[in-house]
């Protein structure tokens, strides 16, 4: 019955086959659908039931079940009865694992089947997954040799030139100075050439003009700073977020910046990449005394959700696989990943590596205490702590991590036991070295940091200082009144013996004196208490500080070694802690037994009546109070007997092992034999030079992602990355070689080191009588500087990105530039449009570093763009950069380029170009003013003045007469207009007011202009 | 449709059409600047099978041109609205478990339909409220809805509810997901308007083509105008209806006048196409040129479009302009008919306050005060698209995030037992215009009104229906190397569709 039903719903089925005499084309109809919907499991990445679909031979051959296909009978192979789910056969794909075939679909494989499932005799099966491209060690390929090799600056250019060969493309022509000097600022340190820098460049005719343009980029420090932004978009920098209106901080940490100050400071020092990645994966593991290192887990913390520790897990692994590797892992949340090598066993693996860690917040030197890390509660805010730092460490060194189903943490598989910490076996990392890492004790107890014990000893003496001097006060107050009462008795005594006797009756006293006496009495009182009270708190001052030393004292006997008997340290430390505790206890119960008098003769005083009650109340309420503080006495008093060794840190503890997960992981993933490590990077580092990527999935080298459009040259970088053969000069060192090349041979190869395939004598290195052969000395190994000044100082780099007249052919064969003929243009970061405005204005402030500023002060704010706050949620960035592609704080692996004609309203009309070109413009006018020349020459000058500081390049002479012609036009308009209410009333808040003279009015307004002219948003 | 004349003059314009191919001639507002100049026949298409942004033209034949999207924030009771549950009423104060229904709680639905953001399982409210509000059947269509709907009634035989929506957010995450399709704990996708913004072709180049009235409304919903990895270029643009603010540096500054900002213009495009005679292979400098152009008639037609002013007394009067009740409410439905008889694709309008409709208590008090404000201007929207001759090319949605608990909220220190809490497991929302099958009512929740009896429809379901309405397949929307899950692109609602 079962078997019929299967049979008929086939003949049903049946009927919507292709006509027999339709023949299926395997390659073109069959092997598409299958690749798609069955490759996954049924391929080279996995052969599920023994079964491979990648070829018809493997079909026919079958797995486990048998043959999957019987030529010619559709209805009697698996494989039929699979996509459709008859016969008691599972149907495929499995819920969850794609897509089922269309009926459509299902009608020509079972065509195919039925008309004998021919397929092409030399059908190649899938590759295996792991010979994949990124997968394979980088080895250093040789350089190609060129037909022009005048053109080969440096390797980069021979693996170029090369391509452009096989293309047929010819180089365009180079890019004129000023255009030059203006890209490769822009791109180094994010900021235009100052006029000076213009004419500098323009008239240094040496031939190393170029380079020490490069170096003094590179050195500069704003270099950090624009590299910094690039690195923060593809590791996700995040100021803190969740409800920021509230406040409410869910995500990320408000101490995050320091971070990003660390990103900064490693790129201007050069720091190696492979050491950057493991400082912000481990550095609490690696090198756990050093604060300046620790906050570069900011990277983690940057993930930290309030809410749910599984997203936090989650984002981790998504994108230190994105980051670091170029490896999809969230793909295999769910399930393996349908491409790469990568098992959902194995995403659990490396989520295990983070299962252990928590947040914790370090007090920093010459700041108050923030206190510990607030954990999240679900009915309590959790506030903006700005201060102290955060960095990561191990809370739980035996945390566990279960595998649950299609995301959803709730699901966990019941039957797996916990996964251990791992990377994915085909890249070896399932065999990471994991070993517990002990810590000193500074990094688990940062209380005794020297500086921790100094300013809570310096403050405790502050504390016992003030004591002391309020002794001293209330003692003299009681003199001062004692002294004013014994006078009122001398007068009164004095008024007795003066005054005639009244018969027996002593002679009457002044009522007068009699009320000061009274007063003077009862002055007392309060002054005697406030005595004792002060001599309470003296007491309890030095208690305290005997306390703090003590704890100290014990602290150091126990974690610094052999000072002392830590027991009998400990010992003193408590009683001393829990004595100082009697003295604050004492010294309230002074207090409360005062209040409590104080109310017993309020009372008494008080006559009978509503007043009375209240009285009454009141005391009753003292007195409870004293009882409550006699009490907490007795407890001091008894809590002082017990023998103990327990006292308080002067921080909190943390464990004292780490699990050393994080440290196998990021040396394995900046190992030399990681294949892609320094693929990931160099590919990120070429993309930001050339607005293209080599591989344009910059998030994603494994099987699914793009090839390469120069994989030898991304090798080969990527290989000079990690073991540095080329060496640059030290800046100020003469030229290397003087050859016909002009200025080539800057850089040097060292053939002797070049352990992989050493290329035979390449044409930019013309033997030894010019080269001269030096070891990587002062190119350490995976030093990004380096590698920036490669790229920047090849030909390639230095192109024109006009097509020219030479190479018109190569618009048409290569019109979107793949290849490399010239340079593409493209438009600036948001964050280098903003700096470029406020620098050209000679307005922008570089300072470094710091906490970030609201949002909220774009208008008034000098700094650099890059210490703006960003987050994801409404508000995360300064409105003007936004409509600019200011990067998306979660996702930025890649930032987008739109052109919207929202940016053209931001640029004409927003306040910050307004205000800085007319700031700009009054300027200029002034410089072009103090010209001893005529008018016509002034406005020539400020023309000029400002396409050099705005375009960096002089006007044509069409554009210097368009100008001058809008000058004119412009000033008439206003001088027009000069009575025109709108204008006068200017100033809006925060407005920079137009100049009241015409002209120089008009001038702003050419500033603006230029402001919102193409070359001024773009790079080219 | 559009009513904004395209050849006004524009001053950028000096450089003669001959001297550079910059004019092309189209605007590219909310579109690649690839797929512009593919359109445009700029660029050749490639020998290679390589992905290639969306054409702007949509995959089939559209039945709609441009979508009105009502959302309705915080929550509104399906009860309460669209799907009055009479056994509420019966069986008020007994727990699910006594009547005589199937408990609920213990359906298995249960789980799978709520997901808490904090890994802890949200109080359930077992104990039935009664029903705040009488219903009566209206319409041909016999369909029942409260009586704090009093205009809206009178439409029903013009609308389509869908009775048996569910989402899984248990919290006010809920409408981001009610717009992205992803629940607060998954990655984030872009938000529908986002997606039609990317799939489909500018209808009028001076607008923008995704709006948001009046903007997100607060800064954690900025996923539900978000463009995420289609580019900040598809991100809903807030318009206020504020004249002083109508649009992101829509006005010019109050201190320059408007022939300096002409002859501004004028400049920028004279010394750009000098550019362009340089650089004639510069894509982006001729797109620059253009959306400097586009720019300055922006800047005239975005004040224009949202000029509530030009409509005649009657019209406001419709709209309920004139009672400070239904006022907001009107102003935000007058100026998205305005928008999409001008071609805007995607008006995202958030009728009433942020949060408002968020009744833990008070619901009766709250319910009552909402619907009033929102009833007549809604309804005098559908009649207004139907008199205008545009019912055929807008379809309006009238949506929330989730329902409300049938039991009654108890969670509270002063006692309060007058609300519901949020319930993801079903609740209404509706459809009307282009497209619609109209005086139609699909699925339905249990009779307690808890789960939305199966088959019901996850959020996705409601973005495929719109998606199917404007002619686009979501998934030949797919960005390669963004993969999106199954449930991600949904099922049109077949029953509904005319």
């Amino acid at each position: 019955m079962r078997i019929g039903s299967g049979l008929l719903l086939c003949a049903l089925l049946g009927q919507r086959t292709l006509p027999a005499a339709e023949p299926v084309d395997y390659a073109r109809q069959v092997k598409p659908l299958l690749t798609k919907r069955c490759y996954a499991c049924h391929g080279a990445l996995k052969s599920q039931a023994g079964l491979r679909l990648d070829t018809a031979a493997s079909a026919l051959k079958g797995g486990d079940g048998g043959p999957a296909v019987e030529p010619g009978q559709a209805a009697e192979s698996l494989l039929i009865k699979a996509i459709t789910g008859v016969d008691g056969v599972r149907q495929m794909p499995p819920p969850g694992e794609g897509e089922r075939l269309s009926v459509e679909e299902v009608a020509i494989v079972r065509a195919w089947v039925d008309q004998g499932a021919a397929a092409p005799a030399d059908e190649q099966p899938q590759p295996d997954p792991r010979t994949h491209w990124a997968f394979q060690r980088v080895e250093r390929p040789a350089i190609p040799q060129v037909h022009d090799p005048a053109w080969v600056r440096n390797p980069i250019d021979a693996f170029v030139a090369a391509k452009h060969e096989r293309q047929g493309l010819r180089p365009t022509t180079p890019a004129a100075k000023g255009a030059l000097l203006r890209r490769v600022s822009l791109d180094l340190i994010g900021l235009p050439p100052t006029r000076d820098e213009l004419h500098a460049f323009q008239s240094d005719m040496d031939e190393d003009a170029y380079e020490r343009v490069v170096d003094r980029l590179l050195d500069s420090p704003q270099y950090g700073e624009r590299w910094a932004r690039h690195w923060m978009d593809v590791w996700r920098y995040s100021d803190w977020y969740g409800r920021r209106a509230v406040p409410d901080v869910w995500n990320s940490a408000p101490q995050v910046w320091r971070w990003r100050d660390w990103i900064v400071n490693s790129l201007n020092a050069d720091k190696g990449y492979d050491r950057m990645v493991i400082e912000m994966l481990a550095a609490d593991e690696i090198a756990p005394d050093d604060e300046e290192a620790a906050v570069a887990t900011g990277y983690i913390i940057r993930n930290w959700y309030a809410l749910n520790s599984h997203q936090w897990m989650k984002d981790m692994v998504e994108h230190t696989g994105k980051a670091f590797l170029g490896l999809t892992f969230n793909c295999a949340h769910c399930h393996d990943h349908k491409y790469d090598p990568i098992t959902q066993e194995e995403y659990f693996r490396l989520r295990a590596v983070f299962e252990p860690i928590q947040v914790r917040q370090d007090r920093r030197p010459g700041e108050p205490d923030p206190g510990p890390f607030q954990k999240y509660e679900y009915t309590i805010l959790r506030k903006v702590q700005p201060l102290g730092a955060v960095r990561i460490f191990d809370e739980n060194f035996a945390a566990e991590t279960f595998m649950y189903r299609m995301g959803d943490e709730r699901d966990r598989f019941a039957d797996k036991p916990p996964v251990t910490p791992g990377a994915p076996a085909f890249l070896g990392g399932d065999k990471l070295a994991i070993s517990p890492v002990a810590l000193p004790p500074t990094s688990y107890y940062p209380g005794l940091k020297p500086f921790i014990k100094e300013s809570e000893t310096a403050a405790r003496q502050a504390t016992l200082q003030a004591a002391k001097a309020e002794l001293n006060n209330a003692q003299q107050s009681l003199v001062a009144r004692l002294a004013r009462l014994t006078e009122i008795e001398t007068q009164q005594l004095a008024a007795l013996q003066t005054a005639p006797a009244q018969g027996t009756q002593p002679p009457p006293v002044d009522p007068k004196l009699l009320d000061r006496q009274g007063s003077a009495q009862a002055a007392l009182r309060p002054a005697r208490h406030a005595v004792e009270v002060a001599s309470a708190h003296l007491a309890t001052e030095q208690a305290l500080a005997v306390s703090l030393a003590s704890r100290i004292a014990a602290d150091i006997a126990r974690y610094c070694g052999p000072v002392g008997d830590p027991e009998t340290l400990a010992r003193t430390a408590s009683r001393a802690e829990r004595m100082a505790a009697l003295r604050v206890a004492e010294e309230k119960r002074l207090v409360a037994a005062y209040a409590a008098e104080s109310a017993r003769l309020t009372t008494a005083a008080t006559p009978a009546g509503a007043a009375k009650d209240q009285a009454a109340a009141a005391q009753k309420s003292t007195d409870d109070q004293l009882i409550a503080a006699v009490q907490a006495v007795d407890a001091s008093n008894q809590a002082l007997v017990a023998e103990a060794a327990t006292y308080t840190p002067l921080s909190p503890v943390y464990p004292a092992t780490s699990t050393g997960r994080r440290k196998a992981l990021a040396e394995w993933i900046a190992r030399r034999d990681n294949p892609l490590t320094a693929r990931v990077a160099v590919n990120h580092i070429w993309g930001r030079h050339f607005g293209k990527a080599l591989v344009e999935t910059v998030y994603d080298l494994g099987i699914n992602g793009k090839r390469p459009s120069h994989p030898e040259l991304l090798d080969w970088l990527a290989a000079e990355l990690m073991e540095p053969t080329l060496v640059t000069p030290p800046p100020g060192a003469p030229p290397l070689s003087k050859g016909g090349q002009g200025g080539s041979g800057e850089l040097v190869s060292d053939a002797s080191s070049a352990r992989d395939a050493t290329p035979p004598n390449p044409p930019f290195l013309r033997g030894g009588e010019e080269g001269v052969l030096r070891g990587g000395e002062d190119a350490g190994s995976w030093r990004m500087k380096h590698l920036h000044r490669l790229i920047v100082t090849s030909n390639t780099y230095r192109q024109g990105s006009s097509a020219g007249v030479t190479s018109t052919g190569n618009l048409a064969a290569d019109p979107d530039n793949r290849w490399l003929w010239r340079f593409t243009p493209r438009r600036v970061e948001s964050e280098v449009l903003r700096d470029s405005l406020l620098f050209a204005a000679g307005q922008l402030d570089l300072k470094l570093g710091g906490q970030p500023f609201e949002n909220t002060e774009e208008l008034t704010s000098r700094r650099r763009s890059l210490y703006f706050s960003v987050y994801p949620e409404d508000g995360g960035h300064p409105k003007f950069l936004e409509l600019f592609d200011a990067p998306d704080p979660c996702d930025c692996y890649k930032r987008s380029d739109s052109m919207i004609p929202q940016q053209a309203l931001a640029l004409t009309n927003s306040r910050l170009t307004l205000n800085f070109s007319r700031l700009l413009g009054q300027k200029l006018w002034d410089e072009a003013a103090a010209l001893d020349t005529g008018d016509e020459a002034r406005q020539t000058a400020f023309i000029t003045g400002a396409f050099e500081r705005i375009l960096s390049r002089g006007p044509t002479a069409v554009e210097a007469a368009a100008c001058r012609e809008f000058l004119q036009r412009q000033a008439d308009l206003f001088r027009a207009e000069a009575k025109d209410t709108a204008t006068a009333a200017a100033a809006a808040q925060g407005a920079v007011a137009a100049s009241n003279e015409p002209l120089i009015r008009a001038g702003e307004s050419l500033i603006h202009v230029l402001f919102n002219h193409n070359d001024f948003v773009s790079i080219r | 449709m559009s009513k904004f004349a395209r050849d006004e003059a524009c001053p950028c314009h000096p450089v003669s059409r001959r001297t550079f191919l910059a004019d092309v001639g189209m605007g590219f507002t909310g579109l690649a600047l690839g797929a512009m100049l593919q359109r445009d026949g700029i660029v050749r298409a490639s020998s290679e099978p390589v992905w290639t942004p969306p054409t702007g033209q949509p995959h089939f034949s559209p039945r709609a041109k441009s979508v009105i999207w009502l959302f309705f924030s915080g929550g509104y009771s399906h009860l309460e609205t669209f799907d009055p549950k009479p056994a509420l009423t019966t069986y008020e104060g007994k727990t699910f478990a006594e009547t005589p229904h199937p408990n609920p709680l213990e359906s298995p639905l249960h789980d799978k339909r709520s997901r808490s953001v904090v890994p802890m399982k949200r109080d359930v409210f077992p104990t039935i409220y009664p029903m705040q509000v009488g219903f009566k059947k209206y319409g041909q269509a016999g369909v029942e809805v409260t009586d704090w709907w009093p205009h809206l009634a009178g439409c029903v035989d013009d609308i389509a509810f869908v009775r048996n929506m569910w989402t899984t957010d248990n919290d006010h995450a809920a409408e981001n997901q009610m717009h992205t399709g992803r629940h607060r704990l998954d990655e984030v996708q872009p938000s529908l308007g986002a997606w039609v913004d990317y799939g489909l072709g500018s209808l009028n180049d001076n607008l923008p083509q995704y709006v948001v009235i009046p903007g997100a409304p607060r800064a954690d919903n900025r996923p539900s105008i978000g463009a995420y990895y289609l580019g900040t270029k598809h991100t809903g643009v807030p318009l206020p209806l504020d004249p002083k603010n109508p649009l992101p540096y829509g006005l010019r500054a109050a201190d320059m006048l408007a022939e300096e900002q002409a002859n501004e213009f004028e400049l920028i495009g004279k010394l750009n196409g000098l550019s362009a005679v340089e650089y004639p292979e510069d894509e982006a400098l001729r797109a620059r040129i253009r959306s400097y152009e586009l720019a300055y008639r922006m800047q005239r037609a975005v004040p224009e479009a949202v000029n509530l002013a030009e409509e005649t007394a009657e019209t406001q009067q419709a709209y309920g302009l004139d009672k400070p009740e239904t006022k907001m409410a009107g102003e935000r439905c007058l100026a998205a008919r305005r928008l999409v008889e001008r071609g805007v694709r995607f008006v995202q309008v958030y009728p009433s306050v942020y949060g408002s409709w968020d009744s833990h208590t008070k619901l009766k008090e709250n319910h009552t005060k909402l619907c009033a404000g929102v009833d007549q201007p809604v309804a005098a929207l559908l009649k207004d698209l139907k008199q205008r001759g545009l019912w055929d090319d807008v379809v309006v949605v009238f949506c929330t995030e989730f329902g409300r608990t049938p039991g009654v909220q108890t969670t509270f220190s002063n006692g309060a037992k007058d609300g519901r809490d949020h319930h993801p497991h079903g609740f209404t929302i509706w459809f009307a215009g282009a497209g619609i099958k109209a005086g139609t009512v699909h699925g339905a929740t249990d009779e307690l009104g808890f789960h939305a009896i199966e088959p019901a429809h996850y959020v996705t379901d409601i973005h495929a229906t719109v998606l199917h309405l404007l002619g686009l397949d979501g998934r030949r929307l797919e960005v390669p190397g963004r993969k999106r899950l199954e449930i991600d692109f949904g099922k049109p609602i077949a029953e509904i569709l005319a």
